[in-house]
């Protein structure tokens, strides 16, 4: 019986990989052009409902050179906004508004003005913030702009907030993100994996072409991510995301409160930057990755964060990162303006300690304590904090693997 | 006024600047430097000082080119940037002079 070509590499043995798991290849003609839906409902499909199968997990895919250029990926990318913003050598600063539900527009504004002239760079929707009863979207968005022009002309630098455009349908969404530039923003938010991924694709593409740029949140990811033995891994999910476009991603801390083992967090923050990635199992890679010149996305570290634990993230991610201090910011005792300092004056003096050969990981304490010498809202920081931590062993580990 | 990245941080004296120019230098930037009476975060652009200098590889080097630079604008703001000339973009940029402001 002669095969049709089409199909010939669906049914070719399947390979089993080092770790136990298997691989196939796909045809490139299975999956439409620049279309992450595509993509998922082929591969992350029907077969995880399959009566057969017991469980089945997605752990990585490859994506070949020519399917990854018929997407256009991220908006603008790392170096275009750092560009935009006039931010250099250091990681970019944020915070998520507490308390996250039932302040006014106007109450959340100060929150925003108080938290950006302190010293970070990006304030936040939580995902739960919409447009509710008692506080509209449009209201929101307005008294939030006010307090980023307010903070950037008393600081002398750029500041944006992630409005949350993210909506019940796709014109609501477009409508939100309009009046974000016409508001002046620099940067909108959604939250892919709720919001559906083709009306994901339709907002990359809005700001590619108006010049906003995109936070990302994964609201569900760990719904369809965090089970061993089901789903589709969480680095799935992310080169989706570059795919279908985002110019920041959360992608977990490694010593927050959510989960996120090291070496793999470290393996999708490779996935999300660079131009190619080569397999390592070691941090979970299965495949090499080349994006092909697809902008690079800004992993964010975000949850439950503190300035204590400023001199790992600082030796973990680099300069191009996001890191976000909700919690580690508002829960100063002396406000969110003193919050917001310490955490800029913690990460400024890591980043001069590293720049000047010291090693964060073994020195890290003492540069935070010989700084908080000269800054009265770094030590009531670090004595704030001192005690927090979430000491627990992840879910979703890597296997050992034997080489 | 705080003029982004050690802004928070008092002021870097020569010994630090120098540890900061020797890092920039070692990872291969480029160094450029920039001069401005009237910063604004919307103003991508500074006045260029004399230009990039494309194949200084000592910091001593950088260095005087940014005294001269002082000395010649002593009423400006003064930045100093690095740029990565395989990337072709901009990575690193630091005030290495802020005139009486009060601040």
């Amino acid at each position: 019986m002669s095969i049709p070509l089409f199909f010939r590499a669906v049914i070719e043995k399947p390979r089993v990989m080092v770790d136990g798991g298997v691989s196939w290849n796909y045809p490139l003609d299975l999956f439409e052009e620049g279309s992450v839906a595509s993509v998922a409902a082929s591969i992350a499909g029907n077969v995880f409902g399959f009566k057969a199968l017991r469980a089945l997990r997605l752990e990585d895919l490859r994506f070949p050179v020519a399917y990854v250029k018929t997407f256009a990926g991220p908006p603008h990318g790392i170096q275009v906004e750092r560009d935009r913003l006039g931010k250099y050598g250091r990681p970019f600063l944020g915070a998520t508004l507490k308390p996250k539900l039932g302040l006014s527009a106007k109450n959340y504004g100060r929150a925003c003005f108080e938290l950006l002239r302190g010293g970070l760079d990006f304030t936040k929707d939580d995902e739960n913030i919409t447009s509710q009863p008692f506080m509209r979207w449009r209201d929101r968005f307005t008294f939030v702009m006010e307090a980023v022009r307010s903070a950037e002309g008393e600081t002398g630098e750029r500041k944006g907030h992630y409005l949350n455009v993210t909506a019940p349908d796709c014109e609501g969404m477009l409508e939100r993100a309009e009046y974000a530039k016409e508001l002046g923003a620099p940067i909108i938010m959604h939250d892919y994996l709720v919001g559906g991924l083709s009306a994901h694709q339709t907002l990359a593409n809005w700001c590619r072409r108006n010049g906003v740029l995109l936070h990302v949140h994964r609201a569900m990811h760990a719904v369809l991510d965090r089970q061993k033995t089901h789903g589709v891994h969480f680095r799935v999910l992310a080169k989706w995301l570059r795919l279908a476009g985002g110019d920041h991603l959360h992608s977990g801390t490694v010593v927050g409160k959510l989960e996120g083992d090291r070496e793999t967090t470290l393996g999708v923050v490779d996935l999300l930057r660079e131009q190619f990635v080569p397999a390592d199992l070691g941090r979970g890679l299965h495949f090499d990755q080349d994006w092909a010149s697809l902008p690079g996305v800004l992993p964010v570290a975000s949850g439950g964060i503190h300035v204590w634990h400023v001199p790992t993230l600082v030796s973990l991610f680099g300069d191009d990162c996001v890191l976000q201090f909700g919690g580690g910011s508002a829960g100063h005792p002396w406000g969110s303006l003193a919050g917001a300092h310490a955490i800029r004056v913690a990460v400024e003096a890591c980043v001069q300690a590293r720049n000047e050969g010291r090693d964060l990981a073994a020195e890290g304490n003492e540069v935070l304590r010989r700084t908080a010498a000269g800054s009265p809202e770094l030590a009531a920081a670090l004595d704030t904090w001192r005690e927090i931590s979430f000491d627990y062993e992840a879910v979703d580990t890597l296997d050992p693997v034997s080489a | 006024m705080r003029l982004e990245t050690f802004s928070y941080l008092p002021e870097l004296d020569a010994l630090e600047v120098r540890a900061q120019v020797e890092w920039i230098l070692a990872r291969g930037m480029v160094v450029a430097i920039e001069h401005t009476e009237r910063p604004d975060p919307y103003a991508h652009y500074w006045t260029l000082w004399r230009l990039p200098l494309f194949d200084v590889r000592d910091a001593e080097t950088v260095l005087g080119a940014v005294e001269e630079c002082r000395r010649a604008h002593p009423g400006s703001y003064v930045r100093l940037n690095g740029y990565d000339p395989v990337r072709q973009g901009q990575v690193s940029s630091f005030v290495v002079q802020r005139p009486g402001e009060g601040a």
